[in-house]
């Protein structure tokens, strides 16, 4: 039952902030000088046919009517044409909103994979070379500029050992789509399509590692910290003296309590996760929502960056909420003081 | 005969077609999305790529820039050149099966005009609804709301749509959601396959009306990137058949070096100008006008940054008949000094001047940081910006943000001088970015009025030849060159001729593949 | 007087201790040398750089593309300028990125966290559901959505910027403000009937410091390398003014063949962000404010 009221809570609290969100994002469209519908148009409109647009698009009413048809909209997920593509935005997000999902959600996991066995690691040689190799690699990858390491990696994989693809997230000639959930490496695992799943994981990899080196180091390094926090814990020195196996003690009574903390922070994280997506994407040409967002960004396509950054708030809202979800769920405690400070 | 002769066609397609798995596709990559496949919306180079292999027109235009017949095999202009009517090939049809009748063409423009995008602005003042009616289920009339001698060049620009699918789809919209994902034309290929943000697949239609010759292309995938080492990575592992046009020039290096590949060049009647605002300072004075051309190094242009073929004034040799030969610019900076001498800025020093250029183009920067260090010798004080496309024509709609000095390209959108004159230096053209210069000069107009409102072409190449010559003396643009497309294309891909019209040179009917 | 001058002392021996902590903490003896040499190699280009006109209008198309030599250290560009030399300058663009968004985020930041910390209730809702909001949106996309908003260029960009990172400080000091603002010094101090807002900025600051300290450093990697997305990206300064994203960019067409180009400047981006970091983990040990990130 108290989870229950905290979940609540916490329902109402993102769909506050989800409000707040639309709230900026609809100041900020609206100071935008220039003119979407002449960009609709397309250079060689003329002045009629521009005027004859906007009064199609409402963009001729007053302020207050305009911020109704986009609140009511966003109600009914209608985010608007796209000038650039001549489509709804949300048609536009929603084809490309898979591959960033997929992206990001591979960087997650990378991230823990690989973050907290590190952190483990480093925490259990507290001081010893592996615990300040862990560190230095956490400081570097925090350091590095995404788009670098993407470079590099594209430069690498593609040009020296000709060994990886470089751009997209199928190679062109591939029959495969992602017809099932979007994400091509499960569809092509649930119909059991191998080849499939090879060719979409070796595109897979460069982008999430060039993105996950950051993460990566922040999870080793929390989960390191929280780690050697829990075991100086009082209930692990009692589990000790009732003579629990080190391994036990281990994974049962300080790895569960000790990835609250991990978690948490890829929560707060998420949304600089997202941002270096913009910049990954980019590079590697990966058909993804970030770079449907910067090639609409840089062409001033006014409902598109509208939507994209919206989703990316909702995107950020919901994770944190399932965040919260999973870390009330293994850790009692945060249920009645809230999962955050 | 002509039975006989669709179903030798026939024949040959059925022949073809247990090949058909293993033909020919052209993977070629274009450096922007595909806009809109909707004829009533089309306006960019890509969407008119798109549009020049899904749908036909009544008319297409050949190298030369004249109008040769497509889904019209011919047509009558009546004596005053006030109306004109087309007669449709019996034998044309829709990739549907069906025949393309006048009623199509009738809804298609009906649908062009109501919409009022795209190509639309192309007719503004020329038709309105009910202008085009049909006579018989073969023939259709235009009849013009007055006489204007550049309309059969605009033709091409109406592509004709199955009105039976599209009134059918029509929806709320006239269609135009229907019409954004499927084809409903008479084109040589069909919609494959449309990833808006990477790829667009088109497959050919083995039954089209014209027929097709030996080495057909079957497929052509449009790979969207505008990243160097991408394209030149799909070269590498064999992917890439054919490159865009705006590569880098080392990425043609490399790819010329690669054994695969050969690179075609053609000249085409697209301009590359910087455009003076002529009614903002320091610009609207003639002499600083002239002061920048010529410190203009044109050769450092022509041999280092983007090589291009010749051009003396505004406009392109293309256009043989209306062309003024006039001699070829020239670099000279105490020339230049000079003009500023005569100019109201004489003995001035760090003359405030702005340069905008496309920042996504690297060649532009280039040319605007050579500018500007040429400029600064001679006593400007130039500030540069980079700045997207669609900013460009954004600054370009008032004549204050239009900056001094413009990097632009500007090629026919119809096979017409009057295109090149009608939307640079017309008044009626003020506010877009090919009118950049902002003349509004009441002379000009009545200039390319008059050789609109004419039917005789010696008349009309005498008013062009004189409106060159005023554009040169007023010094309205520096006129650096034509640009020179090139191509990165397999050795077995063979077609390229540059269109004086759109991007009607990258309908892939005409291409071939010579391999086995 | 004897008071005043034991607390000198203490003060001094403070300063003493701290100091041979530090001097005992490579990594933070690292980062403050790095971060040394990028300040001083920002103040000084237009005397330290091998070709100091090549920032501003010059081309020499005759050595474009010249790969590193004695000549040029970083090779030259597509238009033929030294890259070191440009390196140097850009480094001036970067550090004032980070100071200017901090400079507004810091101050902003840590009043709010304050004032929430301090007072709680009302005023602790409004302002950290405020920062949920902000958190919720990229800084990144952010900038890119707000410079396409005006006109897309740099300082733009820090507005925007600026506009979200608060949010971070104000998070850190109420989380410390809160533990600490029914501590016996705080009590006292209410006692004694000091004003509010010396408790707030008398009292409560004081005791943030380290933790503020620590964070600042951190930011300025985190914001130096957001500018740096940022102009990759194509929201650079106007040319031809030398900016690093907008280096690694324009070099990463000519990649792999001449690596020099996007490469270095973007080696020289890690090396500024790697000094930031290593000085603020290092400080974070030294002041024991691991919960700071």
């Amino acid at each position: 039952m108290e989870f229950f009221y905290f979940l609540i809570r916490r329902v109402f609290w993102s769909l506050l902030v989800l409000f707040g969100l639309s709230i900026v994002i609809f100041v900020i469209a609206r100071v935008m000088p220039g003119d979407p519908a002449r960009m609709a148009m397309g250079p060689r409109a003329s002045q009629e046919q521009v005027a004859d647009l906007k009064a199609k698009m409402g963009l001729d009413k007053p302020i207050l009517a305009q911020y109704g048809q986009f609140a009511v909209g966003l109600l009914h997920g209608d985010l608007g044409l796209s000038f650039l593509t001549k489509r709804p935005v949300n048609h536009d997000i929603a084809e490309t909103f898979a591959a960033t999902f997929e992206l990001v959600l591979a960087t997650i996991l990378v991230a823990f994979v690989v973050g907290v066995p590190l952190g483990v690691v480093a925490a259990a040689n507290k001081d010893g070379w592996v615990d300040n190799l862990v560190r230095f690699f956490a400081i570097l990858g925090a350091a590095t500029p995404s788009f670098l390491l993407a470079l590099l990696l594209q430069v690498l994989a593609g040009y020296v050992l000709h060994a990886l693809p470089t751009t997209g997230r199928v190679s062109p000639d591939s029959p495969f789509t992602a017809d099932i959930t979007g994400l091509l490496t499960l569809d092509t695992l649930l119909r059991g399509n191998l080849g499939g799943l090879s060719d979409a994981l070796r595109h897979l990899l460069l982008p999430t590692l060039a993105l996950s080196a950051a993460t990566i180091g922040q999870i080793a390094r929390i989960t390191r910290s929280s780690m050697i926090d829990v075991s100086t814990q009082d209930y692990i020195e009692a589990v000790r003296a009732f003579g629990v196996p080190d391994r036990v003690r281990m994974f049962k009574y300080m790895l569960r309590p000790a990835f609250v903390p991990p978690m948490t922070i890829m929560g707060l994280e998420f949304a600089s996760l997202l941002g270096n997506a913009f910049v990954v994407e980019l590079v590697f040409s990966w058909p993804g929502m970030a770079s449907y967002g910067v090639r609409s960004i840089l062409q001033k396509d006014l409902n598109a960056v509208m939507g994209v950054v919206m989703i990316s708030g909702v995107f950020f809202v919901v994770i944190n909420l399932m965040i919260d979800v999973l870390v009330g769920f293994i850790d009692p405690r945060v249920r009645i003081r809230g999962a955050r400070a | 005969m002509r039975s006989s002769l669709i179903l030798v066609l026939g024949l040959c397609a059925l022949a073809l077609s247990p090949t058909f798995a293993a033909g020919h596709t052209v993977t070629v990559n274009t450096v922007q999305i595909f806009g809109t496949i909707d004829p009533a919306k089309i306006s960019d180079y890509t969407d008119y790529m798109a549009s020049a292999n899904l749908y036909d027109g009544l008319a297409n235009v050949d190298p030369d820039g004249n109008l040769v017949p497509e889904l019209a095999e011919k047509w009558d202009v009546s004596p005053d050149a006030t109306s004109v009517t087309f007669h449709i090939r019996p034998d044309a049809k829709f990739q549907d099966g069906s025949p393309v009748e006048a009623e199509d063409v009738v809804y298609s423009v009906e649908r062009l005009l109501k919409i009022n995008q795209g190509p639309a602005n192309l007719f503004a003042g020329v038709l309105k609804p009910g202008s085009v009616e049909a006579i018989d289920p073969k023939t259709v009339k235009f009849t013009l709301l007055k006489t204007f001698s550049p309309f059969l060049a605009t033709v091409p620009a109406i592509r004709i749509v199955n009105s039976k699918i599209v009134k059918a789809n029509a929806g709320a919209d006239d269609g135009q959601t229907y019409l954004s994902t499927h084809v409903a034309g008479a084109g040589p290929y069909t919609l494959k396959s449309w990833d808006r943000g990477s790829q667009m697949t088109i497959e050919r239609d083995p039954n089209y009306y014209r027929g097709w010759g030996e080495g057909p292309i079957d497929e052509v995938r449009f790979i969207i990137t505008n990243d160097e080492a991408t394209v030149r990575s799909m070269a590498a592992s064999g992917e890439l058949t054919m490159s865009s046009q705006y590569q880098s020039p080392d990425t043609y290096d490399a790819l010329s070096k690669m054994p695969r590949f050969k690179i075609v060049t053609g000249v085409t009647p697209v301009a590359f100008y910087l455009k003076f605002n002529s009614k903002v300072a320091p610009t609207d004075d003639v002499h600083i006008r002239k002061a920048i051309a010529l410190a203009t190094d044109y050769d450092t242009i022509h041999n280092t940054i983007i090589p291009g073929g010749e051009l003396t004034g505004p406009l392109p040799k293309t256009f043989a008949g209306a062309y003024l030969p006039t001699p070829a610019p020239k670099f000279d900076l105490e020339a230049a000094k000079a003009e500023i001498a005569k100019s109201g800025y004489a003995g001035k020093t760090d003359i405030p001047l702005s340069l905008t250029y496309v920042s996504s183009a690297k060649f532009e920067e280039e040319l605007a940081l050579l500018m500007q260090s040429n400029l600064e010798q001679i006593g400007f004080k130039v500030t540069l910006s980079g700045e997207p496309w669609n900013r460009v024509t954004e600054i370009a709609t008032k004549v204050e943000t239009t900056p001094n000095v413009t990097e632009v390209f500007f090629g026919p959108t119809y096979p017409s001088p009057d295109s090149m004159f009608y939307a640079q230096y017309d008044s009626k053209s003020a506010g877009t970015w090919a009118s950049m210069e902002w003349l509004q000069n009441p002379e000009i107009d009545k200039m390319i009025d008059a050789a609109r409102a004419t039917g005789d072409a010696a008349a009309q190449a005498k008013i062009y030849k004189d409106l060159q010559q005023t554009l040169i003396d007023q010094q309205t643009d520096a006129f650096l060159e034509t640009q020179v497309v090139r191509h990165a294309m397999d050795k077995c891909l063979d077609g390229y001729v540059p269109v004086p019209m759109q991007s009607f040179d990258y309908a892939f009917h005409k291409y071939k593949w010579t391999c086995s | 007087m004897s008071a005043s001058v034991s607390a000198a002392s203490v003060r001094i021996s403070i300063a003493y201790q701290n100091w041979h902590r530090f001097s005992r903490n490579p990594t933070a003896l690292i980062g403050a040398a790095i971060v040394t040499i990028v300040v001083l190699a920002a103040l000084l280009a237009p005397w330290i750089a091998p070709h100091p006109d090549h920032v501003g209008a010059i081309v020499n198309f005759r050595v474009r593309h010249q790969p590193p030599s004695a000549q040029y250290w970083f090779g030259t560009d597509n238009v033929g300028r030294d890259i070191f030399s440009r390196v140097l300058f850009g480094y001036r663009i970067s550090l004032l990125l980070a100071a200017v968004v901090l400079g507004f985020a810091v101050p902003v930041g840590a009043t709010l966290g304050l004032l929430a910390g301090y007072f709680g209730g009302w005023m602790e809702i409004l302002i950290m559901r405020l920062t949920d909001v902000a958190l919720a949106i990229p800084p990144l996309v952010m900038a890119l959505a707000v410079t396409a908003v005006l006109t897309p260029n740099l300082l733009h960009a820090m507005f925007a910027i600026a506009a979200l990172w608060w949010t971070w400080h104000t998070r850190l000091i109420f989380s410390i403000t809160r533990t600490l603002r029914h501590q016996e010094f705080v009590e006292a101090a209410r006692t004694l009937g000091a004003s509010r807002f010396h408790i707030l900025f008398r009292e409560l600051l004081p005791n943030c410091a380290s933790a503020i300290l620590v964070k600042v450093s951190l930011d300025f990697g985190f914001v130096i390398l957001i500018g740096a997305a940022l102009s990759y990206l194509g929201l650079g300064v106007q040319p031809p003014t030398p900016d690093l994203g907008t280096m690694v960019a324009n070099g990463a067409d000519f990649l792999p063949d001449r690596w020099w180009e996007s490469l270095l400047p973007g080696a020289a981006i890690l090396f500024v962000a790697l000094g930031f970091n290593l000085l603020g983990d290092g400080l974070r040990d030294l002041y024991d404010v691991e919960s700071v990130r």
